[in-house]
């Protein structure tokens, strides 16, 4: 009899797996189930859908019902798993029409995402709040514009946080971000980094209020506004983006063990304690590679990776993941802004003693027309004198400089190997001395003046 | 030829609903998958062929295709004996993302039912109406 591999869930890390399971296994039977109308599409490209940069949400599915078809994939959408059994080794399921079901597997692999957490707060449950995750609720924000939303309040400047705002502002919504903790980004980057972000968004006219906590959602059937921190600030739709948390509860009633980051504990085949059983994405854990502590990553990099290695495991190939840097970047207008690693802040809360070095240049040659400018920072501990982190500003040439410094984070690089590492130029893409090679000479500096 | 979305879809051949195209040249048949399917594939690094002097049969898989994602058996659209394998599609399987219907055609078979077995399959305009009906389903 084929192996039978049920996948809870449809989308970055779902698919992913379910095609690494039939690349593993040619014969095996590959379910997935997803309660929603649409599978296997980008969720974080809903940002710079409502910004105008794609014509329309369902431009985001990535993977047409065709693909589930060449790789015999059996697809059900609308059909909402309702409960684990993994004594029996079923998963139940109800469909939009009610119908319940039974399904056998052999393995499971469970990829059922996070949820938006909207902390209890008075007046959460009026109309015109909303959270981003799907295309259905990109698609409300959407349509709030339409019925004429002038003003936005986007709550938590974290990274979705701020790409919604972003494109509120790009739809022509006035809009004003409030955050918390003194800065944007927390997770991501130093004050210092942040700052600059915060001042180039400030310019496009967007509205950020740091250190507010939000105490009630005002208004009568319809949200009028937020009050925080005692300030009352009036908007005609909120966004609330206070974070995810994984989606763990259909695990959690099945026995499946929950980690210390609230998110399912996995080993390096992304095998969760339950034998057979495997998690992916954002509901699962992952092993940061500076701190060797488990991590909640939350990153569609991330979910895919996993998602492939569950599912090359659950067909009965062997891979393993290797753990997270957490490298993420992101665009804001026109301004690029990349992370991998620790940052300074985050370095010194799990106990290291880092060395920063910033710098600025330009991302061409500073004759060549179009030069724009670029900050770099690196963290480097300071004993190994190895590079831990990166933090990227600029208007282009970003993204690949934060991959070169992540591969050389999970090669071990110091500080001296990055100071020496042979580079590229040419006019039009770059300076001549590289400066990812200046900033850790400033480090170097650092460490030994 | 036509194009469907982006898809390509020469006149002068049959359609199976498995991706297959094939062309009758006279008593026998040529085979290959089509410029949808590789699409969908995206980058092919490997393709499995049977040898020449074996059989297929209708809707039956007889080899695969593997992208660095995805993989798809190869089902033949019609019965018979292979006549010739195309080694060049084994040895440089990226032809098969270049040329579709041309320099990555698969097998050439002596068919052993071809006139029942193409009555199953898609002519020309159907094909074209098929792939807008793929594309409108998204």
């Amino acid at each position: 009899m084929p192996r039978r591999i049920v996948v809870v869930g449809a989308h970055a890390a779902a698919v992913d797996a379910a095609s690494a399971a039939r690349k593993a296994d040619r014969k095996a039977e590959i379910t997935l189930l997803t309660a929603e109308k649409y599978a296997g599409y980008s969720r974080c490209g809903i940002p710079f859908v409502i910004g105008g940069h794609i014509r329309k949400f369902t431009d985001l599915i990535v993977y047409p019902s065709t693909y589930y078809q060449i790789m015999k994939l059996n697809l059900r959408r609308e059909t909402k798993v309702t409960n684990i059994d993994t004594k029996a080794n079923v998963v139940e399921t109800i469909d939009n029409a009610g119908k319940t079901e039974t399904l056998e597997y052999d393995n499971l692999i469970i990829t059922t995402g996070a949820n938006p957490f909207v902390p209890p707060i008075k007046g959460r449950e009026l109309q015109g709040i909303f959270t981003i995750r799907t295309i259905d609720d990109g698609e409300k924000v959407l349509q709030a514009i339409h019925q004429g939303a002038k003003t936005a309040v986007v709550i938590g400047a974290g990274l979705i946080g701020l790409e919604v705002a972003v494109g509120l502002a790009e739809a022509g919504i006035k809009t004003t971000i409030v955050e918390m903790l003194p800065q944007i980004i927390p997770t991501m980057l130093d004050t210092d980094m942040a700052r600059d972000v915060q001042e180039m968004l400030e310019t496009k006219g967007m509205n950020i209020l740091l250190e507010k906590r939000v105490e009630e959602f005002i208004g009568t059937d319809h949200v009028e506004g937020i009050i925080a921190s005692g300030e009352k600030i009036k908007a005609d739709l909120v966004v609330a983006a206070f974070g995810v948390r994984p989606n763990t509860e259909l695990a959690e009633k099945a026995g499946i063990a929950i980690g210390e980051t609230r998110a399912i504990r996995v080993n390096a085949r992304m095998e969760t304690n339950i034998r057979g059983v495997y998690a992916a994405g954002d509901c699962a854990e992952a092993i940061h590679m500076i701190t060797q502590r488990p991590a909640p990553p939350q990153l569609g990099t991330v979910a895919v990776k996993q998602g492939k290695v569950a599912g090359t495991n659950a067909a009965g190939g062997y891979a393993i993941f290797p753990g997270i840097l957490g490298s993420a970047v992101t665009k804001f207008f026109d301004t690029v802004v990349g992370v991998t690693g620790l940052n300074e802040y985050f370095a010194q809360r799990v106990g290291l003693d880092p060395i920063t070095a910033t710098i600025r240049g330009l991302t061409r040659a500073q004759y060549y027309p179009g030069a724009q400018p670029i900050k770099v920072k690196i963290v480097v501990e300071r004993e190994l004198e190895r590079v831990i982190g990166a933090q990227i500003i600029g208007a282009e040439e970003v993204t690949q400089r934060i991959n070169a410094v992540s591969m050389g984070i999970q090669k071990q690089m110091t500080v001296h190997d990055l100071a020496k590492s042979d580079t590229c130029y040419a006019p039009p893409l770059c300076e001549t001395w590289e400066l990812l090679s200046l900033v850790a000479e400033a480090a170097i500096i650092k460490l030994t003046r | 030829m036509v194009k469907v979305d982006d898809y390509e879809i020469p006149e002068g051949l049959h359609y199976s609903k498995d991706w297959f195209w094939i062309k009758v040249e006279g008593e026998k048949v040529r085979m290959g998958i089509t410029d949808y399917a590789q699409k969908q594939l995206r980058e092919i690094v490997f393709v499995e062929l049977p040898a020449a002097g074996d059989t297929v049969s209708a809707n039956t898989p007889f080899g695969s295709v593997e992208s660095v994602k995805a993989v798809s058996d190869l089902i033949s659209p019609l019965s018979g004996t292979i006549d010739q394998v195309n080694q060049e599609v084994t040895s440089k399987p990226e032809i098969l993302n270049e040329d579709p219907f041309g320099k990555a055609w698969l097998l050439i078979i002596t068919p052993s039912n071809l006139n029942a077995e193409l009555g199953a399959l898609m002519d020309f305009s159907k094909s074209v109406d098929w792939h807008k009906s793929l594309i409108a389903k998204g």
